[in-house]
């Protein structure tokens, strides 16, 4: 009992202008909805798991991530006196010096795109301050060689990466680099990094500087006093405990995707009133035609369902263009977002089944809700009265 | 002259329109025998259309009886009548409503979609529709592309689509010059005589009422004469 498809694609294709914008709009919001979802994917689980409840990470005051912190040797100086760092076997101080420092590398896929990672210069003490850090593959670098480990995430994510492998970095990307090991950060943000030895990091990027350094303290409970230390007028750094760092870290993320996701339902308020007013008007131009088609035996229900499925085909035809939309601007996108908030992030913006589900149920949605009432309206449409003569 | 296929008893319709009632159609009486081709006259507003609607269940009556063929309209829920019309009336009108973005057999098929029909059957029964109002060869011709006597010819093709013991014409010639109305008149008086179809006919012509078998002329809700005449002679004769 329902009218064929033609009917409703030659309907949509007479209003042409109406139709297009419709597309645009429902597209869009498809958009933006696949890039929150991918965001919000990354983020789930690779920041609740890093950071150790012993350790303190010092940054410049006013930083809100190690890309935007610098220390100097006199600073990281004053750091050293904080009472209470626990001490290596061999008396050595538990204070790990970081370089952290952003280079585009190839990805994996799509094949000829790059993204950043993060490169992460330490020296032998940073495997005894982090936490959880394990080596499941081949061995450490050598201190002074070009060699790095890299992390399970990166590996997975970036193009040659495997052991023996090679890639270039460096601040021209001019000095070649063998991976030599694997690791895994109990599924820590870390995991998404690359390590190398801490001085040639510096050497090639030319960064005589350390971005931060961590602690590891004699015990959880020696954290407060140590951040009170450091924070105060004796070395005036900032320091957190490492937890709380990537905390903040996930708080700037998960404020991104609460206002990504208040923009989508925006969005998504606006594509269902955009849908409605084309329906309202095409309903209205066509009330004769639906009185006839009335007359001649069509059911209501049959012209409810003629006006919903006209929008459904604008609405699923936007989620492909959408779609086919986010994976256009995939793969460079990481290139925009090089914030280590964001490096941090083992997101993947892939087209994943759940990924179209979801907007695919969202551009139903809007379809079925903002032609539903111009569709009953077109069914209630008064046979006499309107098949009169004008 | 068979059992009647349309009977009217006592039939009685008031608008109501803010709290003032508006009769329209009071206590009419009216049998009209199965074949034959009825044309109503009476002056504007004397309530023609509304009559067509009550026999077409367009519309209900606010009293008395409408029978078509074995079905009392008057005792039928909106949803049965919708029913109803896809199988026992052919509707055609003075503005031909034809949906403007459809081919000429899209819309001759259109009353075939609410039957349990194969595309093959749909097509051939388009095929014939067509051929029997001539435009056999304008099959995918939108309305645009259409004059106005074709494109009240497709939409007579829709109403006998489904080939209905019933047609309702309410003033089909009324848009269309004297030369293109006869060839639609002569097209109604085929139906009527080589289809056996029950045609009842508004119009506002003399000349059209002169195709039919009997002219009823309403004035004022009534019934004020009812004219027998002999079938035409030119009833049998050429279509166009
Ligand atoms: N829905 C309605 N509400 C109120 N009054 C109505 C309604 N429909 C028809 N009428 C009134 O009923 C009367 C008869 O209308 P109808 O359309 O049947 O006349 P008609 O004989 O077909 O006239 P015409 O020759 O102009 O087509 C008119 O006075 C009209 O105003
Ligand atoms: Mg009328």
């Amino acid at each position: 009992m329902i009218l064929p498809l033609t009917y409703n694609f030659r309907n949509l294709l007479v209003r042409k202008l109406s139709t297009v914008l419709t597309l645009t709009v429902v597209s869009v919001l498809v958009l933006v909805l696949t890039v929150l979802l991918s965001f919000a994917a990354g983020m789930h689980g690779s920041l609740a798991a890093s950071g150790s409840g012993r350790n303190v990470i010092v940054l410049t005051p006013g930083a809100t991530a190690e890309s935007t912190s610098l220390l100097t040797p006199e600073e990281v100086g004053r750091v050293v006196q904080t009472p209470r760092v626990a001490r290596s076997a061999d008396g050595q101080l538990l204070m790990s010096q970081e370089l952290c420092v952003q280079s585009s590398i190839p990805r994996r896929e799509p094949e000829g795109f790059t993204a950043n990672v993060g490169v992460r210069g330490v020296d032998d003490a940073a495997f005894d301050v982090h936490e959880g850090i394990e080596l499941v593959e081949g061995r450490r670098f050598t201190q002074g060689a070009p060699e790095v480990i890299v992390g399970r995430a990166a590996q997975e994510r970036y193009a040659n990466l495997h052991i023996g492998g090679s890639l270039d970095l460096g601040r021209l990307s001019n000095r070649t680099f063998r991976v030599v090991g694997v690791f895994t950060a109990k599924g820590g943000a870390l995991e998404s990094e690359i390590w190398a030895p801490r001085t040639i990091i510096s050497d090639v990027y030319v960064r005589p500087l350390v971005t931060s350094a961590l602690l590891r303290m004699e015990s959880p409970g020696a954290v407060p006093a140590a951040i009170e230390y450091i924070n105060g007028p004796t070395v005036k750094l900032q320091a957190k405990s490492e937890p709380a760092y990537y905390d903040d870290l996930a708080t700037t993320s998960r404020q991104i995707v609460f206002l990504t996701t208040v923009l989508v339902v925006i969005m998504a308020i606006g594509a269902v009133f955009a849908v409605a007013n084309t329906m309202y008007s095409a309903v209205d131009g066509r009330r004769r035609e639906i009185a006839m088609l009335r007359t001649i035996g069509f059911s209501r229900a049959a012209v409810v369902t003629a006006f919903v499925i006209e929008a459904l085909l604008v609405c699923v035809t936007a989620c492909g263009l959408g779609l086919l939309a986010g994976q256009l601007v995939d793969g460079s996108r990481q290139d925009y977002l090089s914030d280590q908030t964001w490096t941090v992030l083992a997101y993947e913006s892939k087209a994943t089944p759940q990924v179209m589900i979801t907007a695919l149920s969202v551009a139903v949605v809007v379809g079925v809700a903002g032609s539903l009432a111009p569709a009953l309206r077109a069914s209630r449409v008064r046979l006499i009265e309107a098949l009169r003569k004008a | 002259m068979g059992a009647a296929a349309i009977e009217l008893t006592d039939v009685r319709k008031v608008y109501r329109k803010n709290r003032i009632e508006i009769p329209v159609l009071e206590g009419l009486d009216l049998r009209i025998e199965s074949g034959t081709f009825v044309v109503l006259m009476g002056p504007s507003g004397s309530g023609k259309s509304t009559l067509l609607h009550l026999i077409g269940g367009l519309d209900q009556p606010t009293s008395g009886r409408v029978r078509v063929g074995d079905y009392h309209l008057e005792e039928m829920t909106e949803r049965e009548l919708t029913t109803w019309r896809s199988r026992h009336v052919g509707f055609i009108f003075q503005m031909y409503h034809l949906v403007p973005v459809l081919t000429a057999a899209q819309n001759v098929e259109l009353p075939l979609l609410l039957f349990r029909m194969s595309a093959a059957e749909r097509r051939e029964r388009v095929r014939t529709a067509l051929s029997v109002v001539g435009l056999e060869d304008r099959m995918d011709h939108r309305p645009n592309q259409l004059s106005g006597g074709q494109e009240q010819r497709v939409a007579i093709a829709r109403a006998i689509v489904t080939d209905p013991e019933v047609i309702l014409a309410d003033e089909p010639t009324g848009d269309l010059d004297a030369q293109t109305s006869e060839g639609i008149l002569n097209l109604l008086n085929l139906l009527n005589t080589d289809f056996g179809k029950t045609i009842l006919m508004v119009t506002h012509d003399p000349k059209a009422a002169a195709h039919g078998q009997r002219t009823l002329h309403l004035d004022k809700g009534v019934l004020e004469r009812d004219t027998m005449h002999a079938p035409r002679a030119a009833a049998a004769a050429s279509v166009n």
